[in-house]
């Protein structure tokens, strides 16, 4: 190393710096005011998504109201009202937690996104976030139409207290953390294999059936409603549409707020963690 | 707190080797593949070393493959070395801390790394957030950008409507945002028409002026590192062939000069000549001929690094 | 035409050479509908756990009817979706530069030209599940019945086709349609159920609109022996109905593509 330090050129700038706090807010306001802008103006497009996503809960509503009919009106005390408001609340909680896909994640890579990603002091599940915050917006005004001819059509029984519609309106952001960070996870898996929608599909499919997306986790056999208990799916779907719809005291709204608490510090720590691996991965082996 | 540095870019045996599998074609190679993986090694960048001074431009030279966009990528922190270390601004690249990243920019030519929907403007926005930038030396650093490279009137249109080289500005600009202390750009002309080029080359050029950042330029149009570069880095199969300024580049590879004389009766005449018979040649033209214009040239400099890559390819 | 059948078949071995490359591809294809058929008959189970009927269809002859949107649906992966979604992406970045010069012939290579191969574990996993499901039935299959049910499952086919190509036609107005895949996949869905199960005005749209009901429903009413030669007569005029509308629409949309600029 040598002795005597070079002069350093008197035009380099002092890097003033704004507090992060501000800098983190501006850049979710700035994400999710220009993803409002966007989706705004493909409003057919958003449209005809909305209709491919509203189809699968309809589906089940059909065919468990059918199944409820035949057996003298309700399954296991579930009516046909409250199915209609069980899966007509599951459009509005399946709308909030759409996040960014694990399979996108391969399209990242290849067009470079991920490194820009890496060239930059952000970590990107700032983006991931906030666009899809940015997202909920728009999908939830168009929604609203094809919201309000569900209730029609279906009859939903929709009787929820104040405190249920506090708990609701913050449980479906806690699904969406929970939901984002784990698909951004799973996601990750990319940069290890390219197999990884195998692994994708075994991680939906539990989803499907351990989270209440399939149906009410209470008309699932004991065994599945005790395992779902220790798994974060619950939480993405079956508390919240619950808490608006179902029978929960205070003191059960409260606790599961709590619990999806817990979850988003649990993925959190994991997604670090294997955001740290992955990089030092990635930069090993070449991109 | 920056500890005094020598140089801001501090490499010592640098090296990346990648280790790519075997493919063959072929049923049973396939087969036996599933089983038994081979592989390969591709030594990308093979023990390089340099050091460069604040505010100096250095360009990069060599053919595809020789290792220039994956030195970049290592002094940038998207790629680990396999050995050897850099050191950059006094950070150590791949550690990629915060504050490295936010004094210095990596620009590769054909990529985006703005918004792909959006106009530039709500980019430079996000970019603005992301580094942490006080919003009047934001709103300063940006209108200076944008006026220097002439973008005012592209800013507003969502990027993917831009031509390639109108994106290739707003990139520039938005990769500039954060007045970054050293800027690698790899390829930034690529693709872009000869009019382009010239500007981008200026701009690199009064950037470097204005703010005394420093550059690295990998690039395979000699035009751009003749435009903008003192000193240049000759690399070929991961290796740094030559390192120096571009005159005296000429005068170690450069085997012949060009003797072009215009005569009395009006023809003009070109010699090419090996360089130690330069001076007899000249005479014996004089002495033979009329002679009313004799230049003596160096050869362009793409013949002559043509001619050190040929000599590498063989050697 | 018989030049276009020709190239299409070119294109279409030269796919499959292409896929068969790709060894790793077929165990990942097995596994993933492999999974799927496990979803829908933990799905069965479940439904089954709480009811002995669904709309006066037994569980053995549910699994039919998931067993014939399986296979349909390993049809429509491997040879109509990627080739509308080829069609699709060429009008949206303007490459469908060919179709401008034989507007007559483009429908055929438009349709046949991609392939995914591995995508046929669907129909050989699909094949399992109606094979276990016609076995528990217990009623015995004649030849007839099982004939019928080739024959509308081809126009099922055929009618997906034609239900595709029209969505597709309509990217040569509206430009941007990445949501076709999605949109697809969520409706076809419908298909798990035996059409009857779904109020009035959704029954209807889900047989005439999207004709999954006819392509789904149907065959599997063959199979379970629920089939009137009215809906035979019907399925086969609406499909022949479909065709022609389908090929008149797409000539429609070319000439108009060929004729706006690019």
């Amino acid at each position: 190393m040598p002795a005597l330090p070079a002069p350093e050129r008197a035009s380099a700038p002092a890097i003033r710096r704004e507090l992060w706090l501000r800098s983190m807010f501006d850049f979710y306001a700035t994400g999710i005011r220009t993803q409002i802008q966007t989706q705004f103006q493909y409003p057919a497009a958003t449209y005809m998504y909305t209709l491919g996503m509203v189809a699968e809960p309809v589906i089940y509503l059909v065919v468990w109201t059918t199944i409820a009919k035949s057996q003298g009106g309700a399954v296991q005390g579930i009516g046909t009202a409250q199915f209609a408001a069980y899966y007509i609340v599951w459009t509005f909680v399946r709308a909030m937690n759409i996040v960014f896909t694990p399979y996108g994640w391969e399209w990242r890579i290849r067009e470079g996104e991920l490194s820009g990603h890496l060239l930059r002091p952000l970590h990107p599940i700032h983006y991931d976030l906030a666009w899809f915050a940015g997202h909920k917006v728009p999908w939830l005004v168009m929604y609203l139409p094809i919201g309000v001819g569900l209730t029609l059509i279906f009859h939903p029984a929709l009787h929820p207290r104040p405190l249920e519609i506090v708990v609701f309106l913050i449980a479906i952001w806690g699904a969406y953390l929970i939901r984002s960070l784990n698909n951004f996870i799973l996601g990750m898996i990319t940069i290890w294999t390219t197999r990884a929608s195998a692994i994708f599909e075994v991680w939906f499919l539990s989803e499907l059936l351990l989270s209440g997306r399939l149906l009410p986790l209470t008309l699932m056999p004991h065994w599945v409603q005790s395992l779902s208990n220790w798994l974060p799916f619950k939480w993405t779907f079956y508390f919240p549409i619950e808490s608006l719809v179902g029978d929960m005291s205070n003191i059960e709204l409260v606790k599961g707020l709590g619990t999806q608490l817990l979850w988003i510090g649990v993925c959190t720590a994991l997604m670090r963690g294997a955001w740290k691996l992955s990089v030092r991965h990635y930069s090993a082996v070449g991109n | 707190m920056l500890r005094p540095v020598a140089g801001v870019v501090e490499v010592s045996g640098l090296t990346k080797v990648f280790r790519v599998p075997e493919r063959e074609a072929g049923l049973r190679a396939s087969l036996r593949s599933l089983v038994n993986r081979q592989w390969r090694e591709v030594r990308a960048v093979d023990g390089i070393s340099f050091e460069i001074e604040a505010g100096e431009v250095v360009g990069f030279l060599g053919p595809n493959g020789a290792g220039k966009t994956t030195t970049l990528k290592m002094l940038s922190g998207l790629l680990y070395p396999t050995s050897g270390g850099g050191s950059v601004l006094g950070h150590v690249p791949s550690k990629r801390e915060r504050d490295y990243l936010r004094r210095m920019t990596l620009v590769m030519g054909n990529r985006n790394q703005l918004q792909w929907d959006l106009p530039a403007l709500d980019s430079f926005e996000l970019n603005r957030a992301i580094y942490r930038l006080p919003r009047e030396d934001f709103l300063r650093t940006r209108d200076e950008l944008i006026e220097l490279l002439d973008v005012g009137d592209l800013v507003r249109k969502p990027v993917r409507n831009l031509s390639l080289g109108e994106r290739m500005k707003v990139e520039v600009v938005g990769s500039l945002l954060h007045l970054p202390q050293v800027l690698f750009l790899d390829e930034p002309t690529i693709g872009l028409d000869v009019t382009m080029q010239k500007r981008i080359r200026n701009f690199i050029a009064e950037y470097n002026q204005r703010h005394g950042a420093t550059v690295l330029l990998t690039s395979h149009y000699m035009a751009d590192v003749e435009a903008l570069c003192k000193r240049v880095i000759v690399i070929h199969h991961g290796r740094i062939l030559f390192d120096g300024s571009l005159s005296s580049l000429g005068d170690r590879f450069a085997a012949y000069k060009t003797i072009e004389a215009v005569l009395a009766d009006g023809a003009r005449i070109t010699l090419k000549v090996p360089k130690h018979e330069t001076s007899e040649a000249t005479a014996r033209l004089l002495a033979e001929h009329e002679v009313h214009d004799l230049t003596v040239e160096d050869p362009p400099i793409e013949d002559v690094i043509e001619q050190v890559f040929a000599t590498e390819a063989t050697a | 035409m018989i030049r276009s059948f020709r190239l299409a078949a070119l294109y279409f071995r030269l796919g499959a050479l292409n896929e068969l490359q790709y060894r790793a591809n077929f165990f990942v294809a097995l596994f993933q509908s492999a999974l799927a058929v496990s979803v829908g008959l933990v799905v069965l189970a479940l439904v089954y756990s709480h009811t002995t009927t669904l709309n006066g269809w037994k569980q053995p002859e549910l699994m039919v009817v998931l067993g014939v949107q399986i296979l349909l649906g390993g049809i429509i992966h491997a040879t109509i979706q990627p080739n509308m979604q080829q069609l699709v992406d060429e009008v949206r970045d303007g490459k469908l530069d060919f179709a401008l010069t034989k507007p007559e012939d483009a429908q055929v290579l438009i349709s046949l030209r991609a392939l995914r191969l591995w995508q046929f574990t669907e129909v050989i996993s699909g094949s399992a599940v109606i094979g276990v499901g016609v076995y528990r039935i217990d009623a015995g299959l004649g030849l007839w019945r099982s004939l019928a049910f080739v024959a509308l499952l081809l126009m099922g086919a055929l009618l997906l086709y034609c239900f595709w190509l029209i969505l597709a036609t309509g990217s040569f107005w509206i430009v941007n349609m990445w949501f076709l895949s999605d949109l697809f996949e969520g409706i076809y869905q419908v298909g798990r159920w035996p059409i009857g199960v779904y109020p009035g005005w959704l029954r209807y749209s889900m047989s005439y609109l999207v004709p999954i009901g006819f392509a789904v429903t149907v065959p599997a009413q063959a199979l379970t022996n629920r089939l009137g030669w009215e809906t035979v007569v019907i399925a086969l005029g609406f499909g022949a109905a479909l065709v022609v509308f389908t090929r008149w629409f797409w000539r429609f949309g070319l000439k108009r593509y060929s004729g706006a600029s690019a």
